[in-house]
């Protein structure tokens, strides 16, 4: 648990890390629109070498990005079960006593984890190199257009930075609260079903009641220091695009469009 | 039934940007059947230490013998569950670690976990409730809705019910009242005198250092800067300065009035002894 590397913030001093989050936010937008429209492997291949690029300008080990993939395995051995029992197309691949593997089962897989790898390279990049409070700041920003519909743009962004600051503080709490009931015997490892939920039980409980309790604390204390949902603020940081992230967000969108525009003329 | 550190480090994190090193090649040996208490500034790493006790930290460097087990850095230990019935390791603020729907099932839990039989467990429980001060009328509550006090008090025993032959226990009375805060050094005084408990207590009020225990381990950014008895601690009023530690009322009392050219030994640790000294320099 300690080493969850999604959504971490890794303060480092690069140019990626220097960029406006806004710029980075529609950076990665575009992005996954483009891993969303079927550009075929020489199409991803593309992508996936800017985005390493991307992942070695902002200093990031290669470690690091594997970690973040290493949830995926399990997820990936699941799809890779059920499209070999469910995908009866294509050639036959293997042939193990009368139980046939086909072609397209593998190679669908295959697709499938490469968008998947693709876009959690994609996010965990942005939230390696991005501050909370930098993220935030852009999600409100770019969502201000659309207050005139009536979207709360400040009540989502702070929404959105009081979960992202409890992130490390609620693990930080479980960690401890599966400590504490470890020394009372707990084992999550061992034990029967019944003991098994009453150890999870023993987990939840607690943390739950904590969150609750700092949900609270927090709201009283905003409300204490006179914070009003709808009041006019101003803020201490300001946000400015410079020349290099209106040359990122050039790249990316000479990128996504020439993959746009070889797809629907089909020259790849 | 010793303790034992031998050259133990401890890293959080290691192998990423967050590592920190909290303990630095320590060795500590712990008597058996006596109360100790770990002090140092915040962030020293009190806490890393003592867990390491029941192996919830384990050694990134060095091993570590408690009881009858040693726990290395090279290998995985194994049979946990045995260590932790005999080191019983009370958290800083354990109030959060409450979650049965009756206060009595809650402390049954520990030692239910060990295998004690419902019964028993239940007796346990309350013999433990009765010791930190919790009459029948708590049996049938919520842990939930007690206040602060009460809750650490439902924690402790729910760590006491497990009947461990060593008891840590990280900042017991911390946030508690004077008095309950007494009344808890109290029972643990009790425990070691009366059940030969070994008790290490991580604390910062030097009164209850004093007043309670027998040695003293100094812990300073993640190094022993000192382990001694608590009579060579509190009779040399130049190891709490060069410890940055301040020295209980009585002590500081007792260097006024050195100062001032009163005739009092060192070796005074109670106002009895500074009543008795003074009229011995009087006559
Ligand atoms: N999970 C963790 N990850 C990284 N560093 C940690 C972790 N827990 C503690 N530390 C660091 O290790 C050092 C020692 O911490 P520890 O909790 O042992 O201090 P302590 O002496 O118990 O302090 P206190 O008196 O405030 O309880 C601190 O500097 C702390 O920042
Ligand atoms: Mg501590």
């Amino acid at each position: 648990m300690k080493n969850i590397v999604l959504g971490r913030y890794i303060p480092l001093d690069s140019v990626i890390h220097k960029m406006d989050p806004r710029a980075k936010i529609i950076a990665m937008i575009t992005l996954l629109v483009a891993i969303f429209i079927d550009t075929g492997y020489i199409g991803y291949g593309i992508i996936a070498a800017f985005i390493l690029c991307a992942v070695f300008l902002a200093k990031l080990k290669l470690d690091f990005v594997w970690k973040a993939l290493k949830p995926m395995l399990f997820m990936l051995c699941f799809l890779l079960v059920i499209n070999v029992l469910v995908l009866k197309t294509g050639y036959v691949l293997v042939d193990i006593f009368g139980f046939k593997i086909y072609s397209d089962a593998i190679f669908q897989t295959l697709y499938i984890v490469i968008r998947l790898v693709l876009m959690i390279i994609i996010t965990t990049l942005l939230t390696a190199s991005t501050k909370p409070m930098d993220l935030t700041i852009a999600i409100e920003d770019l969502l201000s257009p659309f207050k005139v519909i009536g979207v709360p743009a400040h009540d989502i962004a702070m929404m959105i930075s009081i979960a992202l600051r409890f992130i490390p503080t609620l693990l930080e709490e479980s960690q401890r609260i599966m400590k504490a009931q470890e020394s009372r015997g707990v084992d999550l490892q061992e034990g029967s079903f019944k003991e098994k939920v009453m150890a999870i039980l023993s987990l939840i409980v607690p943390l739950f009641v904590s969150s609750f309790q700092r949900a609270d604390d927090l709201a009283n204390a905003m409300e204490a220091r006179g914070y009003n949902p709808g009041g006019k603020r101003v803020r201490y940081k300001q946000l400015k695009f410079v020349l290099r992230d209106y040359i990122m967000l050039l790249c990316v969108f000479g990128l996504v469009a020439g993959l746009i525009a070889t797809k629907v003329t089909g020259i790849l | 039934m010793p303790i034992e550190f031998k050259q133990v480090s401890h890293e959080y994190s290691p192998n990423t940007p967050f590592a920190y090193k909290a303990l630095n090649e320590i060795d500590l040996e712990l008597a058996e059947g006596k109360i100790t208490a770990i002090v140092g500034a915040t962030g020293s790493g009190k806490t890393t230490i003592v867990q390491h006790l029941n192996a919830l930290l384990l050694p990134t460097q060095g091993e570590i013998v408690v009881v009858d087990k040693t726990i290395k850095s090279t290998e995985k230990p194994k049979n946990l569950k045995a260590l932790r019935k005999q080191v019983g390791l009370v958290f800083q603020f354990p109030e959060y670690q409450l979650f049965e729907e009756t206060i009595l099932k809650d402390v049954a839990f520990g030692p239910k976990n060990f295998g004690v039989s419902e019964e028993d467990a239940q007796e346990k429980a309350k013999e433990a409730l009765k010791m930190v001060g919790l009459d029948e009328t708590f049996y049938e509550r919520s842990p939930l809705d007690l206040s602060g006090g009460q809750k650490r008090r439902v924690a402790i025993a729910g760590i006491l019910a497990m009947d461990p032959q060593v008891l840590v226990l990280d900042e017991p009375t911390a946030g508690l009242d004077p008095q309950g805060a007494k009344q808890m050094m109290g029972l643990f005084e009790m425990l070691n005198k009366k059940h030969g408990k070994t008790i290490l207590v991580v604390t910062h009020d030097m009164e209850h250092v004093l007043d309670y225990c027998d040695e003293v381990v100094v812990v300073e950014r993640g190094k022993i800067a000192m382990h001694v008895s608590k009579e060579e601690f509190f009779e040399d009023a130049s190891l709490m300065v060069k410890a940055n530690i301040n020295p209980p009322a009585i002590i500081r009392m007792r260097t006024m009035l050195q100062e001032k050219g009163f005739a009092i030994p060192n070796t005074v640790l109670s106002l009895e002894a500074l009543v008795k000294a003074l009229k011995k320099g009087v006559a």
